[in-house]
């Protein structure tokens, strides 16, 4: 085939791509999101059985294309009918108004056009959630996989040192988190009636969160005192130490279950709850690396002695942002250990560490919307290969070296993420928000 | 323009190429098999795939299972939980909604099994791990069950043994604090042996902890205690360094364990010094007579190695359910009427023939009454069986 025919096709499709998207704004994919997740909860099942399919594919097909090839055609055609079509004729049907819209909202009040959108976004998993619990779960590990990455994505890449503790701050979390819940409201065999009236409990749980939280902090503490003394390899030990430091501690603490683990935490992580908690974290640590900390960490990361020079007290910062990320880390892991409702010290254990790591890397350094997309392809891809078994666990490292061969830094390293010029209108005209970010 | 039409003749042929090849529809029952076959302990996801296909595959060829009248061919869904704690859980969520199985077996690790178990319940599908010996997998939960049984059961089991067999009065226990399972063994043994023989029976109550590889200290302290033999619940990679210090050491009595011993393993690293020795298991695969003979070789024949213990108790456990689905009465093709009415079933199970045992669920419980089976590591270095001890 001649090559440079192939090249003026592809780019003709490229560009016909282009124009078939241009001038979207964010608001109108969203909107045809919401309009495709619409569709599939109220004629999915239908579709499914015209297209003789069993049922609804849960994960964009994948368990089909995987087991039974024979459902191939069915199963395409069935995303293209709810997903693909409703999400680029929406989109694109809507783009005049959602751009109006979306200037109207950009111009007077920004924080409400981002609350808007994530309102959308919102929507959209709830509605795909609600066909099938196995999407729910998937959803929640996700989202609690971004908080982890993310947290960590404050230590190793905005602050560039190489930290191993993040099983043990999980830990820390879940268990602290645990044992608020449980003992304050829950009977159980372990610590007998509750201390306090059970019906208050969802409404305190967000105190469990930041109780949780605030442990994997003082834990990070007892890394950073000693270990930032010094610089790069031995923080590394000393953070992996402390994962193994906080996995014996637990495994040898009969009090809470030693390593049999804990069991009986109430079903408080529901869908809004963990949704709300990584919304607030992906935008509290964003407006922390973008504020004067986050600057000052990068001065830290590329070179400490002319930061040190430039008047950054160096220690206070790189502690702030520890203590801060292993914060997160807490929060994520009593979410964790609520989703599951049982938590047990071997989870938070080298495996867990070479996802987070795996997650973060892939995704990319110093970058929020890296950690994101790092944390959410990790998981789905592992999810929707689950059929292929052990396969999986060649495809799956086997694109991370991939990444690693050809983007060394990970997907989407060293970006600013601007929810701002994110959420702006997409025809040319103004908007407040900043348009650094996009394009860089 | 030219795109569109692109757009319009694939969609097209995809729509045409989607239309339904008619197939036959005979009743298919799913059991869904939730097991760790990638992550760090991959011979037991292997161990419980193998033994339910051969499972489905008999039932099959006889032509399905009959309920009320009308036969069912079963089917599996595998699900790899990765051996990891929130896997498992997708994995059992995954099975229960989008597969709709009518019962689980696995997770077979308590790690797995006890979140796994989380959900099942929760979604009242029978669950019934094979392996799991954590009591939190099944306590209040009426729909998980166990097919093995539980740490607490071996301690009383080779006390029995040991006092019966044997006459002995004077026990000495070596085991790994640091370790849950070695801790909880040593201590119903240490309970039970008292109860029997009175305060102080338990001469030396020694401990050390894991990945030490040095024991002559506690070992001379046993020896001097004047012991009538050793108990140690160590794992198959520790039992050959106690045993050989202990006879450096001059020991010559018994050394009994638990099923933690049984593993091919342990011969091959202990070689001649541990014959002669017994420990609990959940079957023996050497000397095993009618139905256990019968699945080993067929096993064996099929995918070319000897069953270990997880293959032997999840073929106990998705027999247990085939059972259960026989005795359901009627099915109504109501997936949730039929698990409860499976899930009725499993809980009345009496007196089932299993090949680790016979396997009775009291009421009200899923941890299994069964026997313990002694085993001696004959001179050949086989796993014989030796006696069967009962509660």
């Amino acid at each position: 085939m001649n090559r440079r025919n192939g090249g003026t096709d592809g780019g003709i499709r490229a560009r016909a791509a282009a124009r078939l998207t241009r001038g979207i704004p964010l608001l109108a994919w969203l909107l045809g999101a919401l309009l495709a997740a619409i569709l599939e909860s109220w004629f999915g099942r239908e579709l499914a059985d015209l297209l003789d399919l069993p049922r609804v594919p849960v994960l964009f097909g994948f368990e089909y294309a995987l087991n039974k090839p024979q459902l191939i055609p069915a199963t395409l055609a069935f995303l293209l009918l709810v997903y693909g079509v409703p999400l680029v004729l929406g989109a694109r049907l809507l783009r005049a108004p959602a751009n109006a819209i979306a200037r109207a909202l950009a111009d007077r009040a920004p924080a409400v056009s981002v609350l808007v959108h994530l309102a959308l976004v919102y929507a959209v998993l709830h509605l795909w959630t609600d066909l099938s619990d196995y999407r729910l779960i998937v959803v929640k590990i996700t989202l609690i996989a971004v908080m982890l990455t993310l947290s960590l994505n404050v230590v190793n890449g905005y602050m560039g040192e190489f930290s191993c503790s993040h099983p043990g701050f999980m830990a820390l979390g879940a268990y602290a988190g645990s044992l608020v819940t449980i003992v304050g409201f829950t009977k159980s065999q372990m610590f007998g009636p509750p201390l306090l009236p059970p019906a208050l409990g969802p409404y305190l749980f967000p105190l469990a969160l930041v109780i949780g939280g605030a442990v994997a902090a003082v834990g990070a503490l007892a890394v950073a005192i000693p270990s930032f003394r010094t610089r790069g390899d031995y923080l590394a030990i000393i953070s992996l130490a402390f994962t193994f430091i906080v996995k014996s501690l637990i495994e040898n603490l009969e009090a809470v279950g030693g390593p049999r683990g804990l069991r009986g935490q109430p079903d408080w992580a529901n869908l809004p709850v963990v949704f709300a908690c990584t919304v607030l974290c992906v935008g509290v640590i964003n407006q922390f690396v973008r504020s004067i900390y986050g600057l000052a960490l990068n001065a830290v990361r590329d070179n400490e002695m002319a930061a040190e020079a430039m008047t950054i007290n160096t220690r206070r910062t790189k502690m702030i942002a520890f203590l801060f990320a292993a914060f997160w880390a807490g929060v994520a892991g009593v979410l964790f250990a609520h989703v599951l409702r049982y938590v047990n010290p071997g989870t938070f254990g080298l495996q867990q560490l070479a996802e987070v790591l795996a997650m973060m890397y892939f995704g990319g350094l110093n970058s929020v919307v890296g950690s994101i997309v790092g944390a959410v392809s990790i998981n789905l891809v592992s999810e929707m290969l689950r059929p292929l078994e052990i396969w999986k666990w060649v495809f799956i490292p086997l694109l991370l070296i991939l990444v690693m061969i050809f983007r060394p830094t990970g997907l989407i390293a060293f970006r600013e993420f601007d929810p701002l010029a994110l959420v702006r209108p997409r025809d040319g005209g103004g908007g407040r928000g900043t348009p650094r970010g996009e394009g860089r | 323009m030219k795109n569109v039409r692109f757009f319009a003749v694939l969609f097209a042929v995809l729509c045409l190429a989607a239309l339904p090849a008619a197939g036959q529809k005979t009743p298919v029952l799913k059991i869904g098999i939730n097991a760790e076959i990638t992550g760090d302990i991959p011979k037991v996801g292997e161990a419980t795939k193998y033994a339910a296909q051969m499972y489905v595959e008999d039932v099959n060829k006889a032509g399905g299972i009959e309920v009320g009248g009308k036969k069912y061919r079963l089917e599996l869904a595998i699900e790899d939980n990765e051996a990891k704690a929130e896997s498992a859980a997708k994995a059992a969520t995954k099975l229960i909604t989008v597969d709709e199985v009518i019962a689980i077996v696995g997770p077979q690790a308590s790690k797995q099994a006890v979140p796994a178990g989380e959900v099942c319940n929760n979604y009242k599908t029978p669950m019934i791990s094979g392996w799991s010996t954590n009591p939190n997998t099944t306590k209040d939960r009426p729909y998980v069950f166990r097919a093995c049984f539980l740490d607490d059961f071996q301690g009383p089991a080779l006390s029995i043994f040991a006092s019966q067999e044997y006459k002995f009065t004077k026990a000495a226990v070596l085991y790994d604090v640091a370790s849950d399972y070695p801790k909880g063994i040593a201590e119903f043994f240490k309970k039970d042996w008292e109860k029997r023989n009175g305060p102080g029976s338990v001469v030396a109550y020694e401990s050390f902890t894991t990945k030490d590889t040095d024991f002559s200290s506690q070992l001379t302290k046993i020896i001097n205690s004047g012991a009538d033999f050793l108990f140690t619940p160590q794992y198959y990679n520790e039992v050959p360094l106690i045993v050989q210090q202990a006879k450096q050491l001059g020991w010559k009595k018994p050394i009994l364990g638990s099923d933690s011993w049984a593993s091919d393993e342990l011969v091959k690293l202990c070689g001649k010094d541990c014959f002669g020795h017994f420990f609990v298991s959940h079957y023996a695969s050497a000397g095993a007579k009618g139905a256990t003979k019968e699945f080993i070789d067929r096993y064996k024949a099929k995918y070319g190695s000897i069953p270990d213990d997880v293959a032997a108790l999840t073929w106990d456990a998705i027999g247990l359910i085939g059972a259960a689905i026989r005795n359901a009465g009627k099915l109504t093709g109501d997936i949730k009427k039929d698990r409860e009415a499976v899930r009725n079933a499993l809980a009345k199970t009496k007196d089932y023939p299993g090949i680790t045992g016979t396997i009775s669920f009291p009421p009200g419980s899923g941890d299994p009454i069964k026997c313990a089976n002694i085993v001696k590591i004959n001179d050949k270095g086989e796993f014989e069986f030796y006696k069967s001890v009962c509660p």
